[in-house]
């Protein structure tokens, strides 16, 4: 760079006229060892820059030939020397590889340096190494390619723009993803891309509020990554296929969700991506876990120039590290992250000691790191919110809270890890759900505080609050909600809904007849009332609407299941067996219907009724699909065994459910039926 | 091509001494850069009506460059009716009258375009880097030479918005008739001396 000899100056030419001399003898040194392009220059370029650097990658400019290198020789320098190219955020800690690693070595730095400095000599052009770069799906051939209906449009001007893009997949059948391979379509201008799947129609009705392709906004809180795998795309990485086993579950109609950050290039630019997806034959065998470490209450003062977050949670079982990603806009200048084992010791997960939010790359570790229980994971990141920072959106500096818009900020870091199996995967989710919902909250009641009219912010944090069982604030939620759109069936039904977990029975049923006479064809609202008015003990309304639900959806399992009860408590068998048969054909592995019809198979007073060998074989099912740990699935499995005239099993099974029913009523019923087996005897009810 | 690059290779190891070179040392030297039709053109020599001249120093392919056309062209369209020509100086030899050509109207530049194939004009102003702008008065004076306003502030560090508009100040101190404050600044982009190898 050319820096030093601006101005003017008797100090300036002095100084100028030594770097000069010991340039000539640096140059005359150099000589000596001959640095070459094609011996030293091309494989580390090759290795390190030319999967962006090649034509039509995603860099400006190609780095594969002579000519092509010769033309950003002493830019090449600067950068490297500074470390903004090749861009490799992480330091080198210590704590295993990543995956793609493409931190220069000090020795590369050196030797790019040397030859420039000895005038970027050629060598012999016909030694050059053939480029590594392979056109096209890198991948392999992908077995579906989707693209967003309509292209977009970039204006010419400004700074960054996100735009979220909505795709539905077009399968028909439950696919296992070994893979997903993203081309951004127009390389001047995706700057990288965040992509979810959403099960939901939430996104699809974000993007059609939009009138232009795709929509501007956050990526709605139903988007999530599937079945705890990152997907995204930053250039030069192409996440590898998954091994066998490690799948995520593609359900039909559900729809890809893709936000891509774009940097206008100066004209307008056409932008189309598209996204291979890669299935397997294979169903996963284990599931990641997602751990997100960060804070949702963050408040940064004008000025502040040194600002901390930190989080940490403690590891209930023992689990391995795979991938590690963290996140921060603008004003964030250095992200940590460590682990911290029972014995004590620090093990670095990854440090950003230079954080730039348009470099936000997954890290994924070459050998997973083993984390035993009681393991602590910690995050800190820190923020300049000073006018120092070049990149702080406000100028002067304004205090900021948290937000998923770039002019606000967010903090986290993304554990990655895999446990044992999907038990421990239950006792860890158990753990952590409580925490991160909590601090979800914290973001919503944010969002909610600057745009107190948008009903779907209302009902996003209802739905949080009700799975950390704080139902007095999810009907808070639900109450505003309803209020900002009375003509919302669905806003009425939620409210109706939430009302009756908090026992306001009488309110309940008025939400939600509010919600049928606004939408008299809606299924749940009228199983719902249908449960509530058996509650009361009013059977005839319950069955009517029950019988409307399922007149309106005839595959309504759970209004069939509530028939089924209904009938069974009428004494009416026969009808409630018929019942439970139409909810497991609508929903045939739902556990707690078949272990309902279990049940009735197994201890039905009416012989003609039991059927030992279906009950078991429900039961088992119903045993296995909830995890094995079910007091009240192990009760009806006992007593399809006992029915069976399996006495030892049906003992020892309803002493494991004694064990883990503890003490109560429940625990009472399984003792007294324990007592019978012990005598052989099944256990018949009406 | 061979030749210059060794004379240019020379010129990177005498690094201070090319770059501190005054541009009042070569005045006396005719400064002559190339329309896009390949007639010799003298940069210095404004038309009566023109009370300022501002060179940008653009390259095809360089990202930073390219996004501040949209800025040149409103920096056009302000100061143009008030006697400032703006004219795009292309000094990488290896673009093509046709690949300038089809530049200019991807990137919808009103102005004209001049190649540097000698880096004449680039030595002259002391420019280094694309994009980066000199403006010279109507009798040739060099009054401002640097970054068109501060959005860069290195590669891969950049301000939301521009803080200072250097170019744009400059523009109105000279027709102002007041002394340029800020007359050098540093631009951020690519390489100038790269474009001679």
């Amino acid at each position: 760079m050319w820096p030093t000899s601006r101005g003017s100056g008797s100090a300036r030419v002095a100084l100028a006229v030594v770097v000069t001399l010991a340039s000539l003898a640096r140059a005359r040194s150099v000589a000596a060892q001959s640095v070459t392009f094609t011996r030293d220059i091309a494989p580390i370029l090759h290795a390190r820059c030319a999967a962006c650097h090649h034509d039509g990658g995603s860099a400006p400019f190609p780095l594969i030939t002579y000519a092509q290198v010769r033309q950003h020789a002493e830019q090449i320098v600067d950068v490297t020397q500074r470390r903004y190219m090749p861009p490799w955020k992480p330091e080198p800690a210590g704590s295993g590889t990543f995956v793609g690693s493409n931190r220069l070595s000090e020795a590369e730095l050196s030797t790019i340096q040397r030859w420039v400095t000895a005038g970027a000599p050629e060598g012999d052009g016909a030694a050059l190494p053939p480029p590594p770069i392979a056109a096209g799906w890198q991948l392999g051939k992908p077995d579906l390619i989707v693209t967003p209906a309509e292209g977009f449009t970039l204006g010419p001007d400004g700074t960054d723009v996100f735009r979220i893009f909505v795709i539905p997949l077009p399968t028909s059948a439950l696919r296992y993803v070994k893979g997903l391979e993203f081309h951004p379509g127009n390389l001047r201008v995706v700057h990288h891309a965040n992509i979810r799947i959403d099960a939901t129609r939430t996104s699809r009705q974000f993007d059609d509020a939009d009138p232009a392709p795709g929509y501007d906004g956050l990526i709605a809180h139903t988007a999530v990554y599937p079945d705890g795998h990152f997907l995204g795309w930053t250039p030069g990485q192409v996440p590898p296929l998954l091994p066998k086993g490690l799948a995520w579950r593609l359900e039909p109609d559900t729809d890809l969700v893709i936000e891509l950050h774009l940097q206008p290039s100066g004209k307008p630019e056409p932008v189309k991506p598209e996204i291979g997806l890669y299935f397997g034959a294979d169903p996963p065998e284990r599931t990641p876990t997602m751990l997100r470490l960060g804070k949702q209450d963050i408040d940064i003062p004008a000025g502040a120039a040194a600002h901390t977050i930190r989080d940490a949670f403690v590891l209930p079982v023992d689990a391995t590290l795979h991938a590690v990603q963290p996140h921060a806009h603008q004003r964030a200048r250095r992200v940590r992250a460590t682990a911290t084992l029972p014995g004590g010791q620090v093990i670095p997960v990854i440090e950003i000691a230079d954080w730039d939010f348009r470099w936000q790359d997954v890290y994924r570790y070459a050998t997973p790191l083993a984390l035993p229980k009681g393991t602590r994971l910690d995050m800190a990141i820190t923020y300049d919110n000073s006018a120092a920072n070049p990149r702080n959106p406000w100028n002067p500096p304004r205090r900021v809270f948290w937000g998923q818009r770039s002019a606000d900020e967010m903090g986290d870091v993304w554990f990655q890890v895999l446990t044992h199996d999907d038990r421990d995967r239950d006792v860890l989710l158990a753990g952590f759900r409580p925490k991160i919902l909590t601090e979800d909250t914290f973001g919503y009641e944010r969002e909610i505080g600057r745009e107190p009219r948008t009903a779907s912010l209302r009902d996003s944090a209802a739905m949080l609050y009700l799975e950390l069982g704080n139902v007095a604030k999810a009907l808070e939620h639900f109450a505003a909600s309803a209020t900002l759109q009375p003509e919302s069936a669905a806003a009425h039904f939620n409210l109706g809904t939430a009302l009756s977990l908090n026992g306001r029975f009488d309110e309940a049923i008025a939400e939600l007849r509010r919600a049928l006479a606004l939408r008299p064809d809606y299924g749940q609202a009228h199983n719902n009332l249908g449960s509530l008015y058996r509650q009361r003990g009013d059977l005839p309304a319950a069955r009517h609407h029950f019988g409307e639900a399922v007149r309106v959806d005839p595959a309504n399992a759970e209004a069939h299941r509530n028939l089924a009860l209904l009938s069974r408590d009428g004494g009416d068998l026969p009808a409630a067996l018929a019942h439970y048969r139409a909810a497991l054909a609508a929903r045939p592995e739902w556990a707690p219907a078949m272990t309902d019809l279990a049940w009735v198979l197994a201890t039905s007073g009416n012989p003609a009724l039991r059927d030992a060998g279906e009950a078991i074989r429900l039961a088992e099912r119903s045993h296995q699909l909830t995890g094995g740990r079910d007091p009240g699935v192990m009760d009806v499995l006992a007593a399809a065994y006992a029915s069976a005239g399996d006495f030892a099993r049906a003992a020892a099974t309803a002493e494991t459910a004694l064990q883990l029913a503890g003490g109560g009523p429940a625990g009472d019923a399984i003792r007294v039926r324990l007592e019978l087996y012990r005598q052989r005897r099944p256990f018949v009810g009406r | 091509m061979t030749a210059h690059t060794r004379v240019v290779g020379r010129c990177i190891l005498f690094i201070g001494l090319t770059c501190l070179a005054p541009a009042a040392g070569r005045a006396a030297e005719a400064v002559r850069v190339q329309s896009l039709d390949g007639a010799p053109v003298d940069p210095l020599q404004l038309p009566a009506g023109v009370k300022a001249a501002v060179y940008v120093f653009v390259s095809v392919e360089c990202p930073v460059s390219n996004r501040y056309a949209p800025e040149v062209r409103r920096l056009h369209e302000r100061f143009a009716a008030q006697g400032v020509r703006f004219t795009l100086v292309y000094p990488n030899p290896a673009e093509t009258p046709a690949a300038i050509r089809e530049h200019l109207k991807a990137y919808a530049y009103p102005v004209d375009a001049v190649r540097d194939l000698t880096h004449a004009l680039v030595k002259h102003a002391d420019i280094s880097i694309t994009p980066e702008v000199a403006v010279f008065t109507h009798a040739g004076q060099l009054a401002y030479r640097g970054r068109i306003d501060d959005r860069y502030v290195n590669l891969g560090l950049e301000r939301p918005a521009a803080t200072t508009h250097d170019l744009a100040d400059a523009l109105t101190q000279v027709l102002a008739g007041t002394p340029v404050r800020q007359p050098r600044t540093q631009a951020v982009g690519c390489y100038v001396a790269d474009f001679a190898r």
